[in-house]
């Protein structure tokens, strides 16, 4: 399935995205229809607005200029509403330590959780060969002497095959690419010392595929391990992220115990940190968490179990004030500035033309067409510019800087998704109609009278 | 041979309010204007020309009384009727000829034959005959601004008659051109009136534009003072 393919599915399975397109190509339909049938209105609406360019520009520009910050705003909160929204089938959840941030279980509860602990008849079994994966977190340095930001890597270990099966956003990338990535995890099954580090973090290090690089560990201290890069992530929310094979980690934990028999690393028995799991529904999603919550295998620590949703939403509290911040003053506020500007434009073209407005209704325009003309530039401005700002800024974003760095939670880098083109002559057309309603009503309010007895 | 009343103004009173003063515009004005006429509309300043024009124009809407036009009691249409109304039965002369400044010539002369359901075929037919019988078929593509005064005017009379109205009213039309555009487009009104058969009613301050009518109105203080008719109008006519 090629990328286009994959996206107008995903806008079929998704009402929110459906009716977007839907509502948009009726928009551009109606547009077409009017532009045809009407030509005449198309024509003097498109006059009005470049007898002075530099306004239209100017509003334009400023139109332009905020559907991006609503764009990128947006991105951000889709995502992460994306993420945090509860999934009714086949859905992951995570298995944590339920008392302590950040998790860290003992490695000997792997076998049993990513299995769901079936323990008697008729308990539910995951296959953990397709439907579990293990994180083990590993930081480390490259320059032990020096640690800064620059020279630290901070690696998910994992089973290698399990990356392109069980990690969140694989699907944003196209089926080369994954073909690609499975490439690389074979590799790393192969020789556990092989990594896989993102672009930006490659950069970041100063270092190039191919390359071997001894890694200082912050966190599993004494465990200092050799590797290879052998690969990079596509371009997007992984490009600050490596991945590590876990056996690389776990044997040399091993090692390192053998050759200090009386003391042991003091990680040794808080090695795990995640366990993912996928049910394929909300019943078996209860009915595993109860299995794994009721086991006395797991109380030392205990664990809990949550939708991953659940389990983002309760890492996003963090930073719920700014999320709130974003969404409920930032993006309106942008959105009524847009509307003011507007406003402000359509009121001084709407009084520089009473007289014009007068004539027309003097040759029988009904205060209704007028409506509709002053209306009409409003919504071409807007119309336009926000498709020119979403389409632009996702391009822009997605393909030149590679999404919007705002590392929020676990989530580096957003990628704008195509909807999002939609949102631009959708946030366009609104503010616009809300802008100049009251200039609109204004101009078909115009008494000729009025206006030619001023005249003469 | 019978007349036929194009317009039929009776007992029309229009004031309005300016604070607490209560200003009577036109008061108990009655009037009637035959089928054909060529009217003009004198008096001071102030003394109610334009709005007895803009009422019988269906511009404005009388305070009382009643006006007919045609078959039409204007007096008692609403706003959008009076539109769909105007569109088919009046053209309008402007003094300062307001023309779209970014509509050509032709486009100008086309706008209120839009509001009408004709092809795009029937409206060229008609706007290239009017701009014909204006002598202006080779400005067709120019802007307003690219025209001279008499031009523009010819324009805003071609974009008046193009609908084919019974009745046409000019508010002084040539108050804004020298007196050679001014008789050109005297001369056009009267081919109009005589050749198409259409009523005119024209305000102007002008006696020059006025000996041009059939019939002199004189209004001061809201009240009609004198109704004349225009004998030099007649004989010349005949001379003619």
């Amino acid at each position: 399935m090629n990328k286009f393919e994959k996206y107008v599915l995903d806008i079929l399975d998704d009402p929110v995205s459906l009716g977007a397109v839907v509502v948009g190509m009726i928009i551009i339909l109606g547009m077409v229809i009017f532009a045809s049938s009407y030509w005449f209105y198309f024509r003097l609406m498109f006059l009005n607005l470049r007898r002075n360019i530099i306004r239209t520009a100017l509003t334009s520009v400023a139109s332009i200029v905020l559907v991006f910050v609503v764009t990128l705003v947006w991105t951000i909160l889709w995502f992460l509403n994306l993420v945090t929204s509860e999934k009714a089938k086949d859905f992951k959840a995570i298995v944590t330590e339920r008392w302590q941030i950040p998790s860290q279980m003992p490695y000997a509860y792997e076998a049993s959780l990513a299995e769901g602990s079936p323990a008697n008849e008729g308990d539910y079994k995951i296959d953990k060969n397709k439907d579990a994966m293990t994180w083990q977190f590993y930081g480390a340095t490259i320059d032990p002497e020096k640690k800064t930001r620059d020279n630290i890597i901070f690696f998910f270990c994992m089973e290698p095959m399990k990356m392109t099966k069980m990690m969140d956003g694989m699907e944003e990338y196209s089926a080369t690419q994954i073909a690609d990535l499975e490439k690389l995890c074979d590799e790393m099954v192969k020789d556990k010392r092989k990594i896989i580090v993102g672009k930006e973090r490659l950069e970041a290090i100063n270092k190039k595929i191919g390359e071997r690089i001894k890694l200082t560990s912050l966190n599993f201290k004494g465990i200092d391990l050799e590797v290879e890069i052998i690969g990079s992530f596509p371009e997007g929310r992984y490009n600050q992220s490596a991945i590590l094979n876990r056996d690389y980690l776990n044997d040399s934990m091993d090692a390192y115990n053998r050759q200090n028999p009386n003391s042991r690393h003091p990680m040794t028995n808080k090695s795990l940190n995640l366990v993912w799991i996928r049910v394929p529904d909300k019943e078996v999603f209860q009915k595993v968490e109860n299995q794994i919550t009721s086991s006395a295998s797991f109380t030392t620590p205990a664990v809990k179990v949550e939708t991953a949703s659940s389990g983002i939403s309760t890492f996003l509290d963090a930073y719920r004030d700014l999320l709130w911040g974003l969404r409920f003053i930032l993006a309106p506020f942008i959105l009524a500035t847009m509307a003011l500007i507007i406003a402000v434009a359509i009121s001084i073209s709407v009084r520089e033309r009473r007289k014009e407005i007068a004539v027309m209704k003097v040759l029988g325009f009904t205060p209704a067409q007028v409506l509709f003309l002053v209306l009409g530039e409003a919504i071409m401005i807007g119309a336009f510019s926000g498709l020119f700002s979403s389409f632009g800024t996702t391009m822009f974003i997605n393909n030149v800087v590679g999404g919007i760095k705002f590392p929020i939670a676990f989530f580096p880098v957003f990628l704008i998704p195509l909807d999002a083109i939609w949102w631009g002559p959708a946030i366009g057309i609104g503010t616009a109609l809300a802008g100049s309603f009251l200039p609109s009503l204004s101009a078909c309010r115009v008494k000729v009278s009025e206006v030619f007895a001023r005249i003469s | 041979m019978d007349e036929v009343i194009s317009v039929r103004v009776e007992s029309l009173t229009k004031s309005f309010n300016r604070g607490s003063e209560k200003i009577e515009v036109l008061e108990e004005l009655t009037l009637n204007v035959v089928s054909g006429e060529f009217l003009a509309l004198m008096g001071p300043s102030g003394s109610g020309k334009t709005t007895l024009l803009n009422i019988i124009a269906g511009l404005d809407i009388p305070s009382s009384g009643s006006v007919t036009v045609g078959k039409n009691i204007i007096s008692s249409m609403s706003e959008t009727k009076l539109a769909s109304w105007r569109t088919r039965h009046v053209g309008f002369v402007f003094q300062f000829y307001h023309l779209l400044p970014v509509l050509t010539a032709y486009e100008n002369v086309e706008l209120p034959l839009l509001l009408l359901p004709m092809t795009k075929a029937q409206r060229k037919i008609q706007v290239m005959n009017v701009l014909d019988l204006v002598g202006l078929t080779s400005r067709i593509k120019h802007l307003p601004g690219q025209l001279s005064g008499g031009q523009q005017q010819r324009v805003g009379i071609a974009r008046a008659i193009v609908t084919d109205p019974d009745l046409i009213v000019a508010d002084e039309p040539t108050g804004d051109l020298d007196s050679k555009s001014a008789d050109e487009i005297l001369e056009l009104m009267t081919i109009l009136q005589k050749t198409l058969g259409k009523t005119i009613i024209m305000v102007t301050h002008d006696p020059r534009a006025a000996s041009k009518a059939q019939r002199i109105l004189h209004l001061e203080k809201g009240k009609l003072v004198k109704d004349s008719r225009n004998f030099s109008y007649v004989s010349g006519n005949v001379a003619n």
